[in-house]
């Protein structure tokens, strides 16, 4: 007996959202791919808001999660993905399907910019701020787009692959010490 | 209204009517008892009326997902484990998931399989009831709490029993799981498995109905089902706005699809309601457990892929092939293809969920984790407003966040 982590799920959604994901997002999409988990498309940052209002057409309600890659030495090197589910505020049977969607949003690599989904979801401002935390890619349109698990006096971005995995060195000067110490490799 | 300006001759408090500023702000935590961690909200008062509220995070950054990108895929269980400290076999397996589907392993034994569930469900079972002791503890009951942890201890010892951790058992392995149970684990289980409804049925005798839960509870915090979906909401305070969804049953795993349990919820969308829900969960979490008891089946507890998993320690006595693949597995691990996946489980506190990407190395590229926690917490904005300031303990009591989830 296999270990099903997950049966494929319902795609009647996702197969009819494809065509109109190509249409809504024309020259920005760049690729659509099916995969085990759920199906998705990597677009440009220019093409999401086109991407996410189609998705919501289809019913994908519910904004799973926001997350960022650095994929460096590649290019491009940053990824924001987006999992999208469709939940239905009236579903009450619990095996009924859920579709589910992934979008990998490909910013340009100097400074990279992809606009804000929080007028879409209020779920997004967190996710957009860890994202920008973590990774230093800035979310356009964002109502307060600071960091959130770092301090805010932090400098660099933590997760991004360049960043050395001990951080940054702080030494403790008694009655405090203004302005940050450059990260250190070892 | 009284004129106090004759109260005071210090020039710079102005006491007459209409000139004090109407919203007080006021820092609660980051030590407050009542934040069940490190959480420190801003709330902006009007009287006793909450008129924002803005929780601060990071106070329990650990960068557990940096130090998942520089561990090896088998060691990388081990700092999973530590995100949700309450629910740690939860992170794992849905860690060990996602690695297992990326390495097209798909023939986990039956065994592995059947203990991954029951250890999920005790796990459950052992994070509700300290979400329940701390949570009516907020509201004013001290008693429940040391029943519902004598409880918790019971599920504890089983878990020293078996992984020799009570905390942090990182016991799943990509694979199946680290060792095979111990004689004794049944003896321990059908212990617990007979002692915990009677228990259960105390605490709800206690708490359900009771008429300090109920004014403290209903109707507070309040969230509409769309709502609930649009703030990104998942698990009991999700399934408490009476949407039946559950990973477990939408995306089965691990063969829960082959036992009989019901998916709670309750359509009020307020404290209460989530109060109630999970408790009915506790009780499906009990069935599934007992459902795990009676199929228990035999056989290895891991794949027989040596590649993988190392070989049992006997054989790496004798032979110089096994003492070769674990040589090669403790000092460079195994790669794993190219490629990305989410893997979704369902853990106490609602959907679980890590996208991990794979460069084709001994190590994973990224492991980005969708924690439950953290959306649930983010609502706190939007529950927390209009309610009173007391409501806000209770409040954040019912959506159960854990720190060590939400600041990784």
């Amino acid at each position: 007996m296999p270990d099903k982590v997950h049966p494929h799920p319902d795609r009647v959604t996702t197969a009819a959202l494809m065509p109109a994901l190509e249409i809504a997002a024309g020259e920005g999409l760049l690729e659509a791919a099916s995969l085990d988990d759920m199906d998705e498309a990597a677009i440009l940052p220019g093409a999401l808001h086109a991407a996410v209002e189609t998705l919501l057409s289809f019913g994908f309600t519910h904004l799973l999660d926001i997350g960022g890659t650095d994929h460096l030495p590649l290019t491009p090197r940053f990824e924001v993905s987006y999992h999208f589910a469709a939940i239905d505020p009236k579903r009450r049977d619990p095996k009924a399907p859920v579709s589910r969607f992934r979008l990998r949003v490909f910013p340009q690599d100097q400074d990279p910019v992809v606009p804000s989904l929080t007028k879409y979801w209020p779920s997004a401002n967190w996710a957009e701020r860890e994202v920008y935390d973590l990774f230093g890619v800035r979310f356009d349109g964002h109502p307060d787009l600071k960091r959130i698990l770092m301090p805010d006096d932090w400098e660099g971005h933590p997760l991004r692959k360049d960043y050395p995995l001990r951080g940054t060195r702080r030494n403790f000067v008694p009655g405090g010490r203004v302005g940050p110490i450059p990260p250190t490799r070892d | 209204m009284i004129d106090l300006s004759a109260y005071t001759d210090n020039p710079d408090i102005n006491l007459s009517p209409g000139a004090a500023s109407d919203t007080l702000v006021l820092s609660m935590g980051p030590q407050h008892p009542s934040t069940h961690g490190v959480l420190r909200v801003m709330l902006k008062l009007d009287g006793e009326t909450v008129v924002e509220a803005e929780p601060e995070l990071g106070f329990l950054h650990t960068g557990i997902e940096k130090q998942a990108e520089n561990l090896f895929w088998q060691q990388a269980v081990t700092v999973v484990d530590r995100a949700d400290y309450l629910a740690p076999l939860s992170n794992s397996l849905c860690y060990v998931l996602a690695a297992e589907r990326l390495l097209g392993i798909d023939d986990v034994p039956k065994r592995a399989q059947v203990l991954r569930v029951i250890f999920a469900e005790l796990t459950r079972i052992a994070s509700h009831l300290v979400w329940l002791g701390t949570h009516a503890i907020d509201l004013g009951a001290m008693s429940n709490f040391f029943y519902a942890f004598e409880m918790r201890e019971r599920i504890l010892r089983i878990m020293e029993f078996v992984t020799g951790a009570r905390m942090h058992q990182s016991w799943f392995r990509i694979g199946g799981v680290a060792l095979d149970v111990p004689k004794g684990f049944l003896a321990l289980l059908d212990e617990f498995i007979a002692a915990f409804p009677p228990r259960l049925a105390d605490l709800r005798a206690i708490l359900e109905g009771n008429v300090i839960m109920m004014d403290r509870l209903v109707g507070v915090g309040k969230i509409e089902a769309a709502d609930a979906i649009a703030w990104g909401l998942t698990g009991p305070s999700l399934r408490a706005t009476g949407v039946a969804y559950d990973v477990r049953k939408a995306f089965p795993y691990s063969g829960y699809d082959e036992y009989d349990f019901d998916v709670p919820t309750h359509d009020g969308g307020d404290c209460y309601s989530r109060f109630l829900v999970r408790v009915r969960e506790m009780h499906e979490a009990w069935r599934i457990i007992k459902q795990a008891r009676e199929r228990f089946p035999g056989g290895p507890v891991t794949i027989d892929d040596r590649k993988i998993v190392s070989p049992p320690k006997t054989e790496i006595q004798h032979s110089m092939e096994a003492l070769i693949h674990h040589f090669k597995l403790v000092s460079s691990g195994f790669n794993v293809p190219e490629g990305h996946i989410y893997s979704c489980v369902e853990s106490p506190r609602g959907e679980l969920g890590m996208y991990v990407t794979s460069a084709g190395g001994n190590k994973p590229w990224r492991v980005r984790w969708r924690p439950p926690s953290f959306y649930n917490l983010q609502a706190l904005k939007r529950l927390a407003q209009g309610n009173l300031i007391a409501d806000v303990v209770a409040i954040i009591g019912s959506l159960d966040p854990v720190f060590g989830e939400v600041d990784r």
